[in-house]
Protein backbone atom coordinates (compact mmCIF):
# COMPACT_ATOMS: atom_id res chain seq x y z
CA UNK A 1 0.00 0.00 0.00
CA UNK A 2 1.49 3.53 -1.30
CA UNK A 3 0.28 6.13 0.95
CA UNK A 4 2.40 9.24 0.76
CA UNK A 5 2.13 12.37 2.74
CA UNK A 6 2.50 16.12 0.95
CA UNK A 7 4.40 18.72 3.13
CA UNK A 8 2.70 21.89 3.76
CA UNK A 9 5.21 23.31 6.27
CA UNK A 10 4.56 21.43 9.15
CA UNK A 11 6.11 21.16 12.24
CA UNK A 12 4.81 17.29 12.45
CA UNK A 13 5.05 16.24 8.69
CA UNK A 14 7.91 14.46 9.20
CA UNK A 15 5.89 12.51 12.29
CA UNK A 16 3.52 11.65 9.87
CA UNK A 17 5.77 9.30 7.85
CA UNK A 18 6.98 7.97 10.72
CA UNK A 19 3.77 6.90 12.11
CA UNK A 20 3.01 5.50 8.29
CA UNK A 21 6.23 3.71 8.42
CA UNK A 22 5.63 2.14 11.29
CA UNK A 23 2.33 1.15 10.22
CA UNK A 24 4.13 -0.63 7.28
CA UNK A 25 2.89 0.67 4.17
CA UNK A 26 4.99 2.60 1.61
CA UNK A 27 5.18 6.22 2.01
CA UNK A 28 7.23 9.37 1.08
CA UNK A 29 6.69 12.93 1.84
CA UNK A 30 6.77 15.14 -1.44
CA UNK A 31 6.39 18.93 -1.66
CA UNK A 32 3.38 20.56 -1.92
CA UNK A 33 3.36 21.68 -5.45
CA UNK A 34 3.94 18.02 -6.92
CA UNK A 35 1.63 17.33 -9.94
CA UNK A 36 -0.89 15.36 -9.53
CA UNK A 37 -0.12 13.19 -12.30
CA UNK A 38 2.96 12.25 -10.01
CA UNK A 39 0.49 11.05 -7.32
CA UNK A 40 -2.28 10.06 -9.62
CA UNK A 41 -0.83 5.63 -8.57
CA UNK A 42 -0.98 6.02 -4.45
CA UNK A 43 -3.57 4.30 -2.98
CA UNK A 44 -3.83 7.30 -0.15
CA UNK A 45 -2.57 11.01 0.52
CA UNK A 46 -2.13 12.53 3.94
CA UNK A 47 -2.37 16.69 3.62
CA UNK A 48 0.03 17.54 6.55
CA UNK A 49 0.03 20.52 8.78
CA UNK A 50 1.91 23.82 8.31
CA UNK A 51 2.61 27.34 9.17
CA UNK A 52 0.75 28.91 6.34
CA UNK A 53 -2.64 30.31 8.01
CA UNK A 54 -4.90 28.88 5.25
CA UNK A 55 -7.79 31.68 4.88
CA UNK A 56 -5.21 34.05 3.93
CA UNK A 57 -2.32 32.00 2.86
CA UNK A 58 -4.02 30.16 0.42
CA UNK A 59 -0.97 30.37 -2.16
CA UNK A 60 1.41 28.68 0.27
CA UNK A 61 -1.04 25.58 -0.06
CA UNK A 62 -0.11 24.70 -3.48
CA UNK A 63 -1.85 21.42 -5.62
CA UNK A 64 -3.74 20.25 -2.18
CA UNK A 65 -6.52 21.65 -4.02
CA UNK A 66 -5.82 19.33 -7.50
CA UNK A 67 -5.53 16.81 -5.26
CA UNK A 68 -8.97 17.41 -3.94
CA UNK A 69 -10.01 17.47 -6.90
CA UNK A 70 -8.45 14.46 -8.77
CA UNK A 71 -7.47 12.04 -6.46
CA UNK A 72 -10.15 9.09 -6.39
CA UNK A 73 -8.06 7.52 -3.07
CA UNK A 74 -8.90 8.74 0.63
CA UNK A 75 -7.51 11.59 1.55
CA UNK A 76 -7.18 12.80 5.11
CA UNK A 77 -6.03 16.47 5.88
CA UNK A 78 -4.63 16.94 9.03
CA UNK A 79 -4.81 20.73 11.23
CA UNK A 80 -4.02 23.30 7.82
CA UNK A 81 -4.87 20.10 6.04
CA UNK A 82 -7.79 20.02 6.85
CA UNK A 83 -9.03 24.21 7.22
CA UNK A 84 -7.92 23.82 3.51
CA UNK A 85 -10.10 20.96 2.15
CA UNK A 86 -13.00 22.60 4.62
CA UNK A 87 -12.74 25.98 2.56
CA UNK A 88 -11.74 24.39 -0.41
CA UNK A 89 -15.32 22.34 -0.62
CA UNK A 90 -17.74 25.53 0.31
CA UNK A 91 -16.63 26.10 4.45
CA UNK A 92 -15.84 28.85 6.64
CA UNK A 93 -12.45 29.46 8.29
CA UNK A 94 -11.32 32.10 10.76
CA UNK A 95 -8.91 32.94 13.91
CA UNK A 96 -9.55 30.33 16.81
CA UNK A 97 -12.00 31.51 19.05
CA UNK A 98 -9.95 30.05 22.23
CA UNK A 99 -6.17 28.75 20.08
CA UNK A 100 -5.09 25.69 21.13
CA UNK A 101 -1.61 24.53 21.88
CA UNK A 102 -0.96 21.29 23.10
CA UNK A 103 -3.38 19.14 25.42
CA UNK A 104 -7.09 19.29 24.18
CA UNK A 105 -10.05 17.44 25.52
CA UNK A 106 -11.81 15.19 22.55
CA UNK A 107 -15.29 14.28 22.46
CA UNK A 108 -15.61 11.52 19.51
CA UNK A 109 -19.42 12.30 17.86
CA UNK A 110 -19.08 10.10 15.07
CA UNK A 111 -17.38 6.35 15.22
CA UNK A 112 -17.57 5.77 11.86
CA UNK A 113 -14.41 6.01 10.15
CA UNK A 114 -11.18 7.78 11.75
CA UNK A 115 -12.06 7.05 15.02
CA UNK A 116 -13.51 3.03 14.67
CA UNK A 117 -12.95 1.51 17.83
CA UNK A 118 -12.23 4.52 19.93
CA UNK A 119 -12.99 5.66 23.21
CA UNK A 120 -15.65 8.46 22.84
CA UNK A 121 -13.55 11.05 24.99
CA UNK A 122 -9.64 11.17 24.91
CA UNK A 123 -6.81 13.76 25.33
CA UNK A 124 -5.08 14.60 21.90
CA UNK A 125 -2.31 17.46 21.02
CA UNK A 126 -3.77 20.49 18.90
CA UNK A 127 -1.79 23.59 17.97
CA UNK A 128 -3.38 26.03 15.96
CA UNK A 129 -4.25 29.86 15.54
CA UNK A 130 -7.69 29.09 13.05
CA UNK A 131 -10.22 26.36 12.76
CA UNK A 132 -13.23 25.59 10.65
CA UNK A 133 -16.14 27.85 11.63
CA UNK A 134 -18.16 26.62 8.96
CA UNK A 135 -18.32 22.86 7.51
CA UNK A 136 -18.92 22.52 4.01
CA UNK A 137 -22.06 21.17 2.94
CA UNK A 138 -21.74 16.45 2.33
CA UNK A 139 -19.74 17.21 5.63
CA UNK A 140 -20.41 16.02 8.78
CA UNK A 141 -18.56 16.63 11.91
CA UNK A 142 -16.80 13.90 13.98
CA UNK A 143 -15.18 15.29 16.97
CA UNK A 144 -14.73 18.41 18.70
CA UNK A 145 -13.54 19.94 21.97
CA UNK A 146 -14.50 22.42 24.57
CA UNK A 147 -12.29 25.10 22.73
CA UNK A 148 -13.02 24.29 19.04
CA UNK A 149 -16.20 22.97 17.90
CA UNK A 150 -14.84 21.77 14.81
CA UNK A 151 -12.09 18.65 15.84
CA UNK A 152 -13.03 16.39 12.71
CA UNK A 153 -15.03 16.32 9.66
CA UNK A 154 -15.77 13.07 7.20
CA UNK A 155 -17.34 14.02 3.72
CA UNK A 156 -20.67 12.47 2.93
CA UNK A 157 -19.79 11.34 -0.62
CA UNK A 158 -16.12 11.01 -0.92
CA UNK A 159 -13.55 8.90 1.40
CA UNK A 160 -12.09 12.69 2.59
CA UNK A 161 -11.47 13.20 5.99
CA UNK A 162 -10.00 16.15 8.12
CA UNK A 163 -8.43 16.15 11.62
CA UNK A 164 -8.28 19.59 13.55
CA UNK A 165 -5.64 17.86 15.99
CA UNK A 166 -2.60 16.09 15.37
CA UNK A 167 -2.77 12.30 15.67
CA UNK A 168 0.47 11.75 14.65
CA UNK A 169 2.33 13.20 17.78
CA UNK A 170 3.69 11.27 20.83
CA UNK A 171 0.95 12.77 23.22
CA UNK A 172 -1.67 12.21 21.12
CA UNK A 173 -3.63 8.99 22.55
CA UNK A 174 -4.99 6.75 20.08
CA UNK A 175 -2.83 8.19 17.44
CA UNK A 176 -1.35 5.42 15.70
CA UNK A 177 -5.18 3.61 15.73
CA UNK A 178 -6.54 6.52 13.79
CA UNK A 179 -3.62 6.54 11.09
CA UNK A 180 -4.78 2.97 11.01
CA UNK A 181 -8.20 3.74 10.66
CA UNK A 182 -7.23 5.22 8.22
CA UNK A 183 -5.65 2.71 6.09
CA UNK A 184 -8.20 0.27 6.88
CA UNK A 185 -10.56 2.61 5.02
CA UNK A 186 -8.34 2.84 1.98
CA UNK A 187 -7.85 -0.90 2.12
CA UNK A 188 -11.61 -1.37 1.78
CA UNK A 189 -11.93 1.46 -0.55
CA UNK A 190 -9.49 -0.37 -2.94
CA UNK A 191 -11.64 -3.59 -2.26
CA UNK B 1 12.86 1.30 16.63
CA UNK B 2 11.47 -1.03 13.51
CA UNK B 3 14.28 -2.73 11.96
CA UNK B 4 17.10 -1.32 13.50
CA UNK B 5 19.68 -4.32 12.83
CA UNK B 6 19.06 -3.32 8.81
CA UNK B 7 19.39 0.15 9.26
CA UNK B 8 22.99 0.04 10.85
CA UNK B 9 23.70 -2.04 7.93
CA UNK B 10 22.56 0.10 5.27
CA UNK B 11 23.84 3.32 7.05
CA UNK B 12 27.10 1.77 7.21
CA UNK B 13 26.82 0.75 3.23
CA UNK B 14 25.63 4.13 2.16
CA UNK B 15 28.45 5.55 4.34
CA UNK B 16 31.17 3.59 2.73
CA UNK B 17 29.79 4.57 -0.27
CA UNK B 18 29.29 8.44 -0.03
CA UNK B 19 33.21 8.55 1.97
CA UNK B 20 35.99 8.06 -0.43
CA UNK B 21 38.43 9.62 1.40
CA UNK B 22 39.15 11.26 4.50
CA UNK B 23 36.38 12.13 6.74
CA UNK B 24 36.22 14.35 10.27
CA UNK B 25 33.08 14.14 12.59
CA UNK B 26 31.73 17.35 14.61
CA UNK B 27 31.58 14.85 17.84
CA UNK B 28 29.86 16.65 21.12
CA UNK B 29 29.88 13.45 22.86
CA UNK B 30 25.96 12.98 22.77
CA UNK B 31 23.84 10.26 22.05
CA UNK B 32 23.25 11.66 17.98
CA UNK B 33 27.07 12.23 16.95
CA UNK B 34 28.48 8.99 18.98
CA UNK B 35 26.32 7.00 17.11
CA UNK B 36 27.08 8.62 13.79
CA UNK B 37 30.90 8.26 14.88
CA UNK B 38 30.55 4.89 15.41
CA UNK B 39 28.42 4.13 12.34
CA UNK B 40 31.05 5.95 10.39
CA UNK B 41 33.92 4.48 12.17
CA UNK B 42 32.59 0.67 11.13
CA UNK B 43 32.53 2.22 7.41
CA UNK B 44 35.49 3.55 7.21
CA UNK B 45 38.01 3.11 9.90
CA UNK B 46 40.75 5.00 10.50
CA UNK B 47 40.01 7.58 7.63
CA UNK B 48 37.85 9.15 9.86
CA UNK B 49 38.57 11.88 13.20
CA UNK B 50 36.36 12.33 15.50
CA UNK B 51 36.76 16.40 16.40
CA UNK B 52 35.31 18.07 19.86
CA UNK B 53 35.22 21.42 20.49
CA UNK B 54 35.41 22.71 23.69
CA UNK B 55 33.51 26.22 23.06
CA UNK B 56 33.98 27.57 26.67
CA UNK B 57 29.86 27.02 27.34
CA UNK B 58 29.71 22.96 28.06
CA UNK B 59 28.68 21.57 31.58
CA UNK B 60 30.96 20.88 34.87
CA UNK B 61 33.10 18.22 33.75
CA UNK B 62 31.86 17.66 30.62
CA UNK B 63 35.10 18.01 28.55
CA UNK B 64 36.78 15.08 30.43
CA UNK B 65 33.81 13.02 30.26
CA UNK B 66 33.62 13.25 26.63
CA UNK B 67 37.64 12.84 26.70
CA UNK B 68 37.05 8.94 28.52
CA UNK B 69 34.05 8.30 26.19
CA UNK B 70 36.03 8.68 23.44
CA UNK B 71 39.39 6.73 24.64
CA UNK B 72 36.62 3.65 25.23
CA UNK B 73 35.67 3.60 21.49
CA UNK B 74 39.07 3.62 20.22
CA UNK B 75 39.04 6.17 17.63
CA UNK B 76 40.94 8.92 16.19
CA UNK B 77 39.50 12.06 17.86
CA UNK B 78 41.02 15.67 18.80
CA UNK B 79 39.91 18.25 21.26
CA UNK B 80 39.75 21.10 20.19
CA UNK B 81 40.40 24.01 22.34
CA UNK B 82 38.38 27.19 20.76
CA UNK B 83 36.41 29.14 24.27
CA UNK B 84 38.30 32.47 23.84
CA UNK B 85 36.75 32.45 19.73
CA UNK B 86 33.12 31.66 20.98
CA UNK B 87 32.85 34.05 24.06
CA UNK B 88 34.67 36.89 21.47
CA UNK B 89 32.41 36.38 18.47
CA UNK B 90 29.05 36.28 21.30
CA UNK B 91 30.51 39.60 23.14
CA UNK B 92 27.37 42.25 22.99
CA UNK B 93 24.94 39.59 20.91
CA UNK B 94 21.54 39.09 22.80
CA UNK B 95 19.35 37.50 20.31
CA UNK B 96 18.72 33.99 20.47
CA UNK B 97 18.80 33.15 16.53
CA UNK B 98 21.77 35.24 16.04
CA UNK B 99 23.61 33.07 18.71
CA UNK B 100 22.47 30.50 17.48
CA UNK B 101 23.74 31.42 13.99
CA UNK B 102 27.51 33.08 15.40
CA UNK B 103 28.03 29.70 17.24
CA UNK B 104 26.82 27.26 14.42
CA UNK B 105 29.37 29.41 12.37
CA UNK B 106 32.15 29.10 14.56
CA UNK B 107 31.98 25.74 14.82
CA UNK B 108 32.75 25.10 10.82
CA UNK B 109 35.56 27.30 10.90
CA UNK B 110 36.96 24.81 13.67
CA UNK B 111 35.71 22.33 11.36
CA UNK B 112 37.23 23.45 8.03
CA UNK B 113 40.43 24.26 9.91
CA UNK B 114 40.81 20.39 11.21
CA UNK B 115 39.66 19.20 7.83
CA UNK B 116 42.87 20.66 6.30
CA UNK B 117 45.02 19.67 8.46
CA UNK B 118 43.62 16.19 8.70
CA UNK B 119 43.13 15.99 4.71
CA UNK B 120 39.54 15.47 5.25
CA UNK B 121 36.87 16.44 2.13
CA UNK B 122 33.63 15.53 4.15
CA UNK B 123 31.86 16.45 7.25
CA UNK B 124 30.01 14.21 9.11
CA UNK B 125 27.35 15.31 11.53
CA UNK B 126 24.73 13.55 13.86
CA UNK B 127 22.05 15.88 12.83
CA UNK B 128 18.56 14.11 13.75
CA UNK B 129 15.20 15.03 11.90
CA UNK B 130 13.89 17.88 14.74
CA UNK B 131 17.44 19.49 14.05
CA UNK B 132 16.51 20.62 10.21
CA UNK B 133 12.84 20.28 10.79
CA UNK B 134 12.70 23.37 13.29
CA UNK B 135 15.59 25.20 11.54
CA UNK B 136 13.28 25.51 9.03
CA UNK B 137 13.04 25.72 5.26
CA UNK B 138 11.11 27.20 1.90
CA UNK B 139 7.92 25.75 3.09
CA UNK B 140 8.65 25.40 6.86
CA UNK B 141 8.54 28.02 9.70
CA UNK B 142 11.99 28.32 11.48
CA UNK B 143 11.12 27.51 14.85
CA UNK B 144 15.32 27.88 15.66
CA UNK B 145 18.25 27.50 13.84
CA UNK B 146 20.04 24.30 15.34
CA UNK B 147 23.84 24.84 14.83
CA UNK B 148 24.03 21.88 12.50
CA UNK B 149 21.33 23.22 10.15
CA UNK B 150 20.92 26.96 10.13
CA UNK B 151 24.92 28.14 11.12
CA UNK B 152 26.11 25.83 7.77
CA UNK B 153 27.70 28.36 5.55
CA UNK B 154 27.02 28.17 1.53
CA UNK B 155 30.43 28.08 0.87
CA UNK B 156 30.96 24.63 2.81
CA UNK B 157 34.11 23.40 0.95
CA UNK B 158 33.39 19.80 2.08
CA UNK B 159 31.03 17.10 1.30
CA UNK B 160 28.07 17.25 4.06
CA UNK B 161 26.79 13.50 5.80
CA UNK B 162 24.64 12.75 7.42
CA UNK B 163 23.28 9.19 8.21
CA UNK B 164 20.68 9.99 11.33
CA UNK B 165 18.94 12.62 9.29
CA UNK B 166 15.48 10.59 9.35
CA UNK B 167 15.96 9.82 12.90
CA UNK B 168 14.25 11.27 16.13
CA UNK B 169 15.92 11.04 19.71
CA UNK B 170 14.03 7.69 20.73
CA UNK B 171 15.15 5.87 17.43
CA UNK B 172 18.93 6.82 17.80
CA UNK B 173 18.80 5.73 21.32
CA UNK B 174 17.84 2.18 19.98
CA UNK B 175 20.63 2.15 17.24
CA UNK B 176 22.92 3.11 20.30
CA UNK B 177 21.84 0.08 22.66
CA UNK B 178 22.22 -1.70 19.94
CA UNK B 179 25.79 -0.46 19.35
CA UNK B 180 26.46 -0.29 22.61
CA UNK B 181 27.79 3.06 21.99
CA UNK B 182 28.46 4.10 25.34
CA UNK B 183 26.54 7.24 25.14
CA UNK B 184 23.15 5.90 24.63
CA UNK B 185 21.35 7.30 27.96
CA UNK B 186 22.94 10.54 27.75
CA UNK B 187 19.98 13.18 28.24
CA UNK B 188 19.91 15.32 25.13
CA UNK B 189 22.46 18.92 25.18
CA UNK B 190 21.90 20.81 22.23
CA UNK B 191 25.13 22.15 19.69
CA UNK B 192 24.76 26.07 21.35
CA UNK B 193 25.35 24.16 24.79
CA UNK B 194 24.70 26.59 27.45
CA UNK B 195 24.82 29.69 25.35
CA UNK B 196 20.92 29.30 24.63
CA UNK B 197 20.16 28.64 28.59
CA UNK B 198 21.94 31.69 29.13
CA UNK B 199 19.55 34.60 27.83
CA UNK B 200 21.00 37.93 27.38
CA UNK B 201 24.73 38.26 26.78
CA UNK B 202 26.64 35.24 27.04
CA UNK B 203 29.84 36.15 28.55
CA UNK B 204 31.84 33.93 30.68
CA UNK B 205 30.71 34.85 34.39
CA UNK B 206 26.94 34.38 33.39
CA UNK B 207 28.22 30.82 32.04
CA UNK B 208 29.65 30.29 35.08
CA UNK B 209 26.35 31.09 36.84
CA UNK B 210 24.49 28.76 34.47
CA UNK B 211 26.96 26.06 34.48
CA UNK B 212 26.96 25.55 38.49
CA UNK B 213 23.04 25.89 38.81
CA UNK B 214 22.83 23.26 35.48
CA UNK B 215 24.80 21.02 37.71
CA UNK B 216 23.05 21.65 40.82
CA UNK B 217 19.55 20.56 38.94
CA UNK B 218 20.77 17.77 37.59
CA UNK B 219 22.36 16.11 40.27
CA UNK B 220 18.89 17.05 42.73
CA UNK B 221 16.94 15.40 40.36
CA UNK B 222 19.61 12.11 39.75
CA UNK B 223 19.82 11.65 43.37
CA UNK B 224 15.72 11.69 43.63
CA UNK B 225 15.34 9.45 40.79
CA UNK B 226 18.04 7.15 42.08
CA UNK B 227 16.00 7.56 45.04
CA UNK B 228 12.86 6.57 43.81
CA UNK B 229 11.24 9.65 44.32
CA UNK B 230 10.56 10.68 40.52
CA UNK B 231 11.12 8.98 37.22
CA UNK B 232 14.50 10.52 35.68
CA UNK B 233 13.40 13.26 33.01
CA UNK B 234 13.58 12.73 29.74
CA UNK B 235 15.40 16.16 29.95
CA UNK B 236 16.41 18.52 32.97
CA UNK B 237 18.79 21.67 33.71
CA UNK B 238 18.72 24.88 35.02
CA UNK B 239 18.13 28.44 32.78
CA UNK B 240 19.49 32.18 33.62
CA UNK B 241 17.46 34.84 33.27
CA UNK B 242 18.48 38.10 32.21
CA UNK B 243 16.50 39.98 34.95
CA UNK B 244 17.68 40.49 38.79
CA UNK B 245 14.84 40.84 41.83
CA UNK B 246 14.89 41.86 45.38
CA UNK B 247 15.90 39.20 47.91
CA UNK B 248 17.17 39.50 51.67
CA UNK B 249 20.28 37.61 52.78
CA UNK B 250 21.40 37.69 56.13
CA UNK B 251 18.85 41.06 56.89
CA UNK B 252 20.89 42.44 54.08
CA UNK B 253 18.53 43.95 50.68
CA UNK B 254 20.08 41.31 47.80
CA UNK B 255 19.69 42.02 44.64
CA UNK B 256 20.75 39.25 42.33
CA UNK B 257 19.97 36.87 39.15
CA UNK B 258 17.33 34.18 38.71
CA UNK B 259 17.75 30.58 37.85
CA UNK B 260 14.47 28.52 36.19
CA UNK B 261 14.34 24.89 36.66
CA UNK B 262 13.19 23.11 33.26
CA UNK B 263 12.82 19.96 33.42
CA UNK B 264 10.66 17.86 30.57
CA UNK B 265 9.07 14.43 29.49
CA UNK B 266 9.04 13.33 25.57
CA UNK B 267 9.99 10.48 23.69
CA UNK B 268 10.79 12.61 20.37
CA UNK B 269 11.70 16.08 21.57
CA UNK B 270 8.81 17.08 18.73
CA UNK B 271 6.49 17.42 21.72
CA UNK B 272 6.78 17.59 25.54
CA UNK B 273 5.11 17.89 28.66
CA UNK B 274 6.75 19.28 31.52
CA UNK B 275 8.07 16.83 34.19
CA UNK B 276 6.32 17.02 37.61
CA UNK B 277 9.18 17.58 39.88
CA UNK B 278 8.06 16.54 43.36
CA UNK B 279 7.62 19.35 45.94
CA UNK B 280 10.63 18.55 48.29
CA UNK B 281 12.95 18.19 45.60
CA UNK B 282 12.30 21.11 44.23
CA UNK B 283 12.70 22.59 47.70
CA UNK B 284 16.16 21.14 47.65
CA UNK B 285 16.89 22.55 44.61
CA UNK B 286 15.76 26.08 45.24
CA UNK B 287 17.56 26.61 48.70
CA UNK B 288 21.13 24.77 47.18
CA UNK B 289 21.08 26.99 44.40
CA UNK B 290 20.14 30.24 46.36
CA UNK B 291 22.70 29.25 49.08
CA UNK B 292 25.90 27.60 47.48
CA UNK B 293 25.14 30.71 44.78
CA UNK B 294 24.06 33.59 46.95
CA UNK B 295 26.11 35.77 45.37
CA UNK B 296 24.75 35.75 42.15
CA UNK B 297 21.24 34.04 42.51
CA UNK B 298 18.73 34.99 45.21
CA UNK B 299 15.32 33.44 42.95
CA UNK B 300 14.62 30.23 41.60
CA UNK B 301 11.63 29.59 39.55
CA UNK B 302 9.71 26.09 37.69
CA UNK B 303 8.71 26.44 34.67
CA UNK B 304 5.56 24.51 34.09
CA UNK B 305 4.96 24.91 30.44
CA UNK B 306 4.33 22.18 28.05
CA UNK B 307 5.79 21.93 24.30
CA UNK B 308 3.80 23.57 22.43
CA UNK B 309 3.82 26.26 22.72
CA UNK B 310 7.03 26.54 24.67
CA UNK B 311 9.90 24.82 23.25
CA UNK B 312 11.75 22.55 25.55
CA UNK B 313 14.67 25.44 25.73
CA UNK B 314 14.88 28.68 26.84
CA UNK B 315 16.10 30.07 23.40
Amino acid sequence: MKVYVVDNGGQWTHREWRVLKYLKVETKIVPNNTPFDDLKDLDGLVLSGGAPRVATDANLMGNNGVYLERAEYPIMGICAGMQFLSEFFGGQLGPSEVPEFGHVGLKVLDHDDLFKGLPDEFNVWASHNDEVKKVPEGFKVTATSPTCPVEGVTCLTRPIFGVQFHPEVENTENGPQIFQNFLDIIEKHNY
Amino acid sequence: MLGVEDFVNEAIEDIKSKITGKAIIACSGGVDSMVAATLTSKAIGDRLLAVYVDNGLMRKGETDEVRTMMEHMGINFKIADAGEQFFAALKGVTDPEQKRKIIGEKFIRVFEAEARSFGADTLVQGTIAPDWIESGDGVRDTIKSHHNVGGLPKDLGMALVEPLRDLYKDEVRDVARFLGVEASERQPFPGPALAVRCLGEVTPENIEIVREACFIVEDEIRKAAAAGKMPLPWQYFAALLPTRSVGVQGDRRAYGRTIVIRAVESVDGMTATYAKIPMDVLDVMATRITNEMKSQVNRVVYDITNKPPSTIEWE
